[in-house]
């Protein structure tokens, strides 16, 4: 059918695939190092590896999650917009993303607050991301690079997919049984 | 002690004619073949020191006062933890944390000392729920597994809630989720979808709240867990679920923990400000070098509002027993109120994330009302949260368990013993894996209660009080009266090394 010739390549979605994983993993990992002294003090091994099972799971569907955002664009533009330098327009639109979200999580903390001047922001950071996108077409420096660090990243899916694939699992025997 | 003095001899023979009496006016054990019902209400965070019920000065407890006139009142009850964890663990399993082991914030109970839990006891028959607002109690119940027929969620009877874990059926998935990946009190560690959840619930919650006007203060919430609750609902529920238990599912066991009148502080409009014009200012007592020395002033307003919300704790009790009497509830089933731990305002500490083991977080209330009770009946004796557990299985005819570490109380099936040595345990910056290092223990005997604080600041401590003459913990008498500190602090001792020989290393 038509509309598989204007899905990006299994390469291209794979470097842009690891790149994601690479911060959204990484950002719970962080959190995860952080708790993991004091859970020592009550939880035993299997009992926190179960955590890291349930993180691992929510991981894997977050990236997916965040994937589907650049491959559904890439769909649906034309190939001009977006198909081409598929890689390089992906990470020109998630990676400013993602660390926006970072610095919205990061105004969280026990207080009830509703961080409304951090959200203000988000019509100039979804702007500055799709200037981003424009630009990378038309810079072939700034392309390259990014097209070089997600080919540099995709090893990480030799360990991210299977050790996900593996939590997914364990995730579903410890709900259904 | 080892030996019995003369004067020793008649205190104790003092208490046999009030042993006989209590024993007389106490409730009768259930006789075989019926089948009462068992209510737990548990308040988290309720101070006996701060009810009205047992001395306070401002009338914070009215209606716990009504529902004491057809019940057990109990004025020297303390838990066994200053916090919910050890806490409420010893009052499921009728052990103390340093056997239990659920000594940390969140902490489990020893995994195989799991069948030790109070539901087990009522497999025969029994129908067996169970409804914690503290997350940490969940964990608990969890744990317990096939024992708890129906463990309700959290997020039940509130106005805002999202509990993630609850939709897994797996214990570790509460952990996971609702304490560490979507957790409210810190950044989201799950950035996509922790962060859309925690934005979604927040406007949810903003929107709910702006029509509060009976909070002005904001809801009441369940920690840093994303609880928002009305009191007035979840009372209403309870009585809903009791209802349902009554009608369709007897005999049964039920136990509520609530959240209130644990922080953040927040009553109802109408018992806002309700002691501001008192001016009654509590005692003034020396700040304690362990204490985080919270000025007096903000510690006065603090105790201010959280006798506001005792109140209105107090109020919706009313109501809840109100429409148990009217519903024929009370005439076949024992209810039971108390708490995990209780909530301090003196010596420069606020709260209870303290090692301190003073009266006000550790002394809780407890009154236990048999079916059909129309008497008062009240006991002086001290007691602990590790006596409720065999209590309920003497009352319904259940053997007590050998390694039970509480007894039947006074007046329900136990006798007074003023020599009996009781304890409450305060460890959680400790290993549940490792010997007790870190560790405040309190130890009542004999009218005395002796404080020992280890591994703080390098330098070990005791304390001694005589409750009877000084029960405001007033006149340390440590170093003045000798002959009781040292028996005491070798007994103390002795039972320190006795549960740390099962953890050290050979």
């Amino acid at each position: 059918m038509a509309i598989f010739n204007r899905f990006p390549r299994a390469g291209q979605v794979a470097a842009v695939y690891a790149v994601i994983t690479l911060v959204v993993y990484s950002w719970t990992l962080l959190w995860f190092f952080w708790e993991y002294p004091s859970w020592l003090y009550f939880l035993n091994i299997g009992e926190i590896l179960s955590i890291l099972a349930y993180s691992l799971a929510n991981n894997f569907a977050e990236s997916l999650a965040v994937l589907a955002v650049p491959v559904v664009l890439a769909v649906v533009l034309p190939g001009k917009r977006f198909r081409e330098a598929f890689v390089a327009r992906s990470l020109a639109l998630v990676l400013p993303i993602l660390g926006y979200m970072m610095y919205v999580a990061r105004q969280f903390d026990e207080k009830l607050d509703y961080p409304s001047a951090a959200l203000d922001l988000a019509p100039l950071v979804l702007a500055g991301a799709l200037l981003l996108v424009f630009v990378v077409g038309r810079v072939g420096f700034v392309r390259k690079t990014l097209e070089a660090f997600a080919d540099r990243a995709v090893v990480f899916n030799y360990l991210s997919i299977p050790v996900s694939v593996l939590a997914v699992v364990l995730v579903g025997i410890r709900v259904l049984f | 002690m080892s030996k019995l003095n003369r004067r020793d001899f008649l205190k104790v023979a003092s208490l046999i004619p009030g042993a006989i009496a209590l024993s007389s006016l106490a409730p009768k054990i259930v006789p075989q073949g019926a089948r009462p019902n068992v209510i737990i209400l548990l308040f988290d965070a309720m101070s006996a020191t701060n009810l009205s019920l047992y001395g306070y000065p401002r009338e914070t407890t009215p209606n716990f006062k009504r529902f004491a006139e057809r019940a057990n009142v109990y004025h020297a009850h303390n838990s066994a933890g200053n916090f919910t964890s050890p806490g409420t663990a010893s009052l499921l399993t009728g052990m103390y944390p340093w056997t239990h082991r659920a000594i940390n914030m969140g902490g489990l109970i020893a995994r195989d000392l799991l069948d030790r839990n109070l539901f087990r006891f009522f497999g025969d028959g029994y129908t067996r729920l169970a409804y914690s607002q503290n997350l940490w109690v969940n964990y608990f119940l969890t744990q317990f597994g096939v024992d708890v027929d129906t463990v309700l969620s959290p997020a039940s009877f509130s106005s805002v809630a999202r509990i993630t874990g609850a939709n897994f059926g797996d214990p570790m998935a509460y952990r996971a989720y609702d304490d560490f990946l979507f957790h409210d009190g810190k950044p989201p560690s799950s950035l996509v979808f922790g962060l859309a959840d925690r934005l979604l619930f927040r406007r949810e919650y903003f929107t709910e709240s702006h029509s509060r006007a009976d909070y002005p203060d904001g809801m009441p919430r369940a920690g840093v867990y994303p609880i928002y609750f009305e009191l007035k609902k979840v009372f209403d529920g309870i009585f809903s679920t009791l209802e349902t238990l009554r009608v369709e599912r007897a005999p049964y066991i039920s136990y509520f923990h609530l959240w209130a009148p644990h922080a953040p502080y927040r009553p109802a409009r109408q018992f806002m400000d309700l002691f501001s014009n008192d001016n009654w200012r509590p005692e003034k007592k020396p700040e304690h070098p362990l204490s985080l020395k919270v000025a007096q002033s903000q510690l006065n307003t603090r105790r201010r509002n959280y006798d506001e919300y005792v109140a209105n704790v107090d109020a919706e009790f009313g109501r809840l027993m109100d429409r148990l009497e009217a519903s024929g509830a009370l005439d076949n089933s024992y209810v039971l109120v108390t708490a995990d731990h209780g909530e301090m305002f003196e010596r420069g500490e606020d709260g209870h994330v303290t090692p301190l083991l003073y009266a006000p977080v550790t002394q809780v209330p407890l009154m236990i009302s048999a079916p059909g009770q129309r008497s008062r009946l009240d006991v002086h004796a001290p007691t602990n949260s590790v006596d409720v557990l065999p209590t309920l299985l003497h009352l319904t005819g259940h053997e007590v368990p050998d390694w039970c570490e509480g007894r039947p109380l006074p007046g329900l099936g136990g006798v007074d013993d003023a020599e009996r040595s009781t304890f409450t345990v305060e460890a959680k910056n400790n290993p549940a894996f490792a010997p007790l290092r870190m560790v405040s223990v309190a130890m009542l005997k004999g009218g005395y209660k002796l404080t020992y604080y280890k591994g703080y600041r390098g330098k070990d401590s005791f304390e001694l009080y005589n409750m009877h003459n000084d029960p405001q913990e007033m006149v340390d008498l440590f170093a003045s009266e000798k002959s009781v500190a040292v028996q005491l602090k070798d007994e103390l001792l002795e039972r320190l090394d006795q549960v740390n020989t099962r953890f050290q290393k050979s």
